[in-house]
């Protein structure tokens, strides 16, 4: 398997954009950052730290949600490196039956047919801008979340291989290495892309037509998403390659783009300061509040799960499956990041972090501060229910542990079908969690 | 998400009450990942290798190397050339490599096991790092030493006073144990 790669990778040249910075090999399933440096699935999850905060490895810029792959940059890199990208994947298999975890699978198909239809539907001339202003807009195939097939489909787990051999090979006989500009257009747009931002949920857009709704939480078109913290940074690699790729009509869209910001000279500026208050909102409550340690939320990527965490009950994999509470609340479809076979019928129980655990790391960590008496008064209350006995992994006998409060079978229910009672929903969320649900 | 610290691992032996932790997104690193990307970083190295610096694999184990660095010009540690112990954890590059100087130094920054003190081989430590840059730092360190944040205080206090002393008994161990 080694020397397949080693042969792939002589094969076909690799630009230095398109290699990761943690495991200098060629980017698999990218994850473009807040600020918008990539990375591999793999090496941005293992990269995180499950106690606080984790930071950019290149710029150490922080962010609190491991966000989704790129699908744009994932289709193009197997595009341009049919070879090394195939080689990638089986080596990253390996590892992932190694680690009984696995990334999400994508399917090509759909990517395209969602990307022609949207094609089609950007008929309408509305400039993208007051799109992504009216929070009400609704995308014309809303009901078709594009990123995510594999919940209609429930034998994908890990079986990579297996599913890429039934889709039709145009993606990868031969050196199909020349891409197009149908392959990198804006979400919203659907021109070629100017100085792309990539949202948590993985979408790309332009810079500029994102700019302008940095006051509120940022939404994607595509798939109705929120953005947390404000405007995420261009990835300048993926910029500066479609500079090189396509010079003429990145230059036609620089002149286009700037001739819109001379007509409306207002807005960029205020995005610094709306994503600096943001951020210490998340830090401040990070200190004080409920945190999940080395727990994900599922939907959002919220990791650690600050706040209310939800685990499910019926999920067998070893990495769970969890949400933070507002993305319980928003009830979303979204399968796993890791291929869990999760369905929406799933029941789920809210779960309190393990106090005796948190405390001690924090003791360790010195995240203690003035606000520690408040914070012992809880543990020494919870503790006589916790006590503080291992915790074994099967997750049998959790409900001894980890004082969890099952929640009733009905609301469960109604939680899934319909929206809950604010009540349920726990005034804390709001207060402490800056994302708003959908 | 998962649990990935060794520092969390420390903890939680510490916390020897619970052993497990309520990690929902566990993930460990595959041992090969680390291997692959040494090799990569080998590669690196003896296609371009920092200058005055050199690093290699011990012996049949990826995961020891061993450092030289020529003392620079200009500073008391001129001529020297010190050998440096690197072990890498088998979850890197998420976790520092253990750098330690086999060679005595004169320094306020090493201490005389041959620690290090350099944050971005602790706290500031980032997966983005190499060998390569990791060399880079403590070569500076030899022209800029950190008398703020010593190891050996005497030598710093020393450094901070008298600098001309401070050189002449670096200049005298590089001679006796560089050499």
């Amino acid at each position: 398997m080694e020397d397949q790669n080693l042969d792939a990778v002589k094969s076909e040249e690799i630009s230095d954009s398109f290699v990761c910075c943690v495991c200098l090999d060629l980017l698999y399933k990218p994850i473009v950052l807040h600020c918008g440096h990539v990375s591999c699935f793999w090496c941005v999850h293992k990269s995180m730290s499950g106690l606080r905060e984790s930071h950019c490895p290149i710029c150490r810029h922080p962010y609190n949600h491991f966000p989704t792959v790129c699908q744009m940059l994932h289709f193009l890199l197997l595009k341009m490196y049919p070879l090394a990208y195939k080689a990638r994947e089986l080596q990253i298999l390996e590892e992932e039956k190694e680690i009984g975890s696995f990334s999400p699978q994508f399917d090509a198909d759909a990517y395209n047919s969602q990307s022609k239809r949207d094609l089609e539907n950007s008929a309408c001339g509305e400039p993208c801008v007051e799109q992504l202003e009216s929070s009400s807009y609704i995308l014309a195939n809303d009901a078709n979340i594009p990123e995510q097939t594999s919940d209609e489909n429930p034998e994908v787990t890990g079986i990579a291989i297996d599913r890429e051999k039934k889709t039709p090979q145009n993606w990868h006989n031969g050196n199909c290495k020349q891409i197009s500009i149908e392959d990198v257009l804006c979400a919203a747009c659907k021109q070629l892309l100017f100085r792309p931002v990539v949202l948590n949920c993985g979408h790309v857009y332009c810079e500029s037509c994102t700019v302008g709704i940095a006051d509120e939480t940022i939404k994607c078109q595509v798939c109705q998403s929120s953005h947390p913290k404000g405007l995420p940074k261009v990835c300048l690699e993926f910029g500066n390659f479609l500079q090189e790729q396509f010079p003429e009509e990145y230059a036609l869209r620089r002149d286009a783009v700037q001739l819109k910001q001379v007509d409306s000279k207002n807005g960029g500026q205020t995005t610094s300061s709306s994503e600096s208050s943001k951020q210490g909102d998340i830090m401040s409550c990070s200190i004080d509040s409920k945190v999940h340690i080395h727990v994900g939320c599922d939907v959002c990527g919220m990791y650690p799960i600050v706040g209310d965490r939800y685990r499910c009950k019926d999920c067998v994999e070893i990495i769970g499956f969890d949400l933070c509470g507002d993305c319980y609340n928003s009830r979303s479809k979204l399968p796993g990041r890791f291929n869990q076979k999760h369905t929406p019928e799933h029941k789920f129980e809210l779960v309190s972090p393990n106090t005796s655990h948190n405390i001690m790391l924090r003791l360790v960590t010195g995240q203690i501060d003035g606000g520690s008496t408040l914070f012992i008064t809880d543990y020494a209350s919870e503790n006589s229910e916790n006590g503080s006995t291992p915790r074994p992994l099967s997750g049998v006998s959790e409900e001894d542990t980890e004082n969890i409060m099952v929640i009733p079978a009905t609301s469960i229910d109604d939680g899934a079908e319909e929206d809950l009672d604010d009540s349920q929903t726990t005034n804390q969320i709001s207060t402490e969690n800056p994302i708003e649900p959908h | 998400m998962g649990t990935n610290s060794t520092g969390m691992m420390m903890i939680s032996s510490s916390l020897s009450t619970s052993s497990a932790s309520t990690s929902t997104w566990a993930s460990t690193t595959s041992v090969s990942a680390s291997g692959k990307r040494i090799q990569r970083e080998m590669a690196e190295l003896n296609m371009d290798p920092p200058p005055n610096c050199s690093a290699g694999p011990k012996g049949d184990n990826l995961y020891h190397w061993v450092a030289t660095i020529i003392g620079p010009s200009g500073t008391p540690y001129q001529g020297g050339i010190y050998f440096l112990d690197i072990t890498f954890p088998s979850d890197y590059p998420f976790k520092p490599p253990k750098v330690v100087f086999k060679t005595r130094i004169y320094h306020c920054n090493v201490d005389s096991t041959g620690n290090v003190s350099l944050e971005i081989l602790k706290d500031s430590w980032s997966p983005a790092l190499t060998i390569t840059k990791v060399l880079l730092a403590i070569r500076s360190i030899f022209t800029n030493p950190d008398p703020y944040n010593p190891l050996v205080s005497g030598i710093a206090l020393l450094y901070m006073t008298d600098r001309a002393k401070h050189d002449e008994l670096a200049a005298e161990w590089t001679l006796r144990f560089a050499k």
